[in-house]
């Protein structure tokens, strides 16, 4: 009887274990996607405050997971022959308008599978820095983007 | 309502908004200190006049790219301030004549001079930013939050200390100069704390709107109180509730900081403007 409760308490012992890890894993894997910045919460004057500083002081913010809305708007830069994308905020005067560089998760055919430009559209993704030579700009990198 | 105030917590966690919050408080109660004797010595405008002076040597600064600004700034805004204060009776051109000429002149060569030799990518950005303050109030950095403590401490510091001073050369310069103040250093104590005001002020409001900051708070108090001090106090008072409304009614709206501060400008003029009436008993 004895060595039925053993094996059955080691076997549970192992099941809750498991469980324990798997659920560790799972919520590790949670926390890399939690959002750091969500800037759809705030009004347009803040977005634009906020995106100033990121713009300014870009360092503060590497690593972070952004969200953010603005207008899709792109770029061909014919020195690189590459194109740039970006999610523009214009400020609450809409005279001043401040942006982000983002470069989708999954690689899109353009134009077809991106948005016309101007069309309001919602990204996540990673801000880091893109290095153009020996100048740096700040990116949202692996954005996962959504029309509206 | 509780949504309302969680947005306003949420928000004030950002040093950004302290930072605006800190400034435009000591802005509007600075500009609202000295608003009282320019609006009795009838320079309601100056306060114009000097914020596109400031507007131009912030373009010769861009022009320049002066890592610091504000060398540039503040000592021409101050020269220009000490020409037109102290100098008015004396000059072949007067009063307002001379602010009028000093403004448009200065805004004038500001925009040229930021177009001929741009160096930024975003020229209307920049040039609605420093005229309409847009939402350059949120956008300051430590250092410049840190000056602008100085110098309001500064201003407010001259103001106490010589405040009968003020006082007396605000309502009668001649009596003055009779009973042995010095007026003419006293007029240029009065031009530079001016001219610091309205560079200060620019970061709040914009250069087109500095004015407001100078004269609503002031007509506003003289609509209900009469004395020298009661309308100084009530001055500081309105302007700086103003201003803390501005602000926040700007971050939960999403409306231009600079207008929001001197819409809530105006309607304070207006309900004192009521009250003034109704204590007067319709006259």
């Amino acid at each position: 009887m004895s060595k039925y409760f053993k094996k059955t308490a080691i076997a549970f012992i192992a099941v809750l274990l498991f469980a324990l890890n798997a659920s560790a894993k799972d919520s590790g894997g949670n926390a890399s996607k939690k959002i750091d910045i969500d800037l759809t919460r705030m009004s347009s004057t803040m977005v634009y405050a906020y995106v100033f500083k990121m713009v300014n002081e870009p360092t503060k913010f590497i690593g972070k997971r952004i969200r953010m809305k603005g207008v899709f708007s792109s770029y061909y830069d014919q020195e690189t022959k590459k194109r740039f994308f970006g999610c523009v905020i214009a400020d609450a005067l809409a005279c001043c308008s401040q942006g982000l560089a983002f470069e989708p998760a999954k690689k899109r055919k353009f134009p077809d599978e991106f948005p016309d430009e101007g069309t309001k559209i919602e990204i996540t993704g990673d801000f880091e820095m893109a290095e153009d030579g020996d100048d740096a700009y700040p990116i949202i990198r692996n954005a996962k983007m959504s029309n509206e | 309502m509780p949504e309302i105030i969680e947005k306003i917590s949420f928000y004030l966690d950002f040093p950004f908004v302290q930072y605006a919050i800190i400034v435009g408080v000591l802005v509007s109660l600075c500009s609202s200190l000295l608003g009282v004797t320019l609006v009795l010595k009838r320079y309601s405008y100056i306060g114009d006049g000097l914020s596109h002076v400031a507007f131009g040597a912030l373009a010769i600064a861009s022009v320049l790219k002066l890592t610091n600004n504000m060398l540039l700034i503040l000592p021409v805004t101050i020269a220009v301030a000490i020409l037109l204060l102290c100098t008015g009776k004396n000059a072949r051109i007067k009063g307002d004549a001379a602010v009028a000429m000093v403004s448009v002149g200065a805004l004038a060569i500001g925009y040229l001079l930021m177009n001929i030799f741009s160096t930024s990518a975003n020229i209307s950005g920049d040039v609605c930013t420093t005229l309409f303050g847009s939402t350059s109030i949120l956008t300051l950095k430590a250092e410049e939050v840190y000056l602008c403590i100085i110098l309001s401490c500064i201003v407010i510091f001259c103001f106490v200390l010589f405040y009968n001073k003020i006082f007396t050369i605000t309502f009668d310069e001649n009596f003055a100069r009779a009973t042995g103040v010095n007026t003419t250093i006293f007029n240029l104590l009065i031009a530079v704390i001016v001219a610091i005001i309205i560079v200060l002020a620019m970061n709040l409001v914009g250069a087109l709107l500095v004015s407001a900051l100078v004269v609503f708070p002031a007509l506003s108090a003289m609509r209900v109180f009469k004395s020298f001090f009661s309308v100084t106090v009530a001055a500081a008072t309105i302007s700086v509730i103003c201003s803390l409304i501005g602000i926040v009614i700007a971050i939960l709206a999403g409306t231009p900081v600079g207008s929001t501060i001197v819409a809530a400008d105006i309607v304070v003029f207006g309900l004192f403007y009521l009250i003034g009436i109704a204590r007067n008993g319709g006259n």
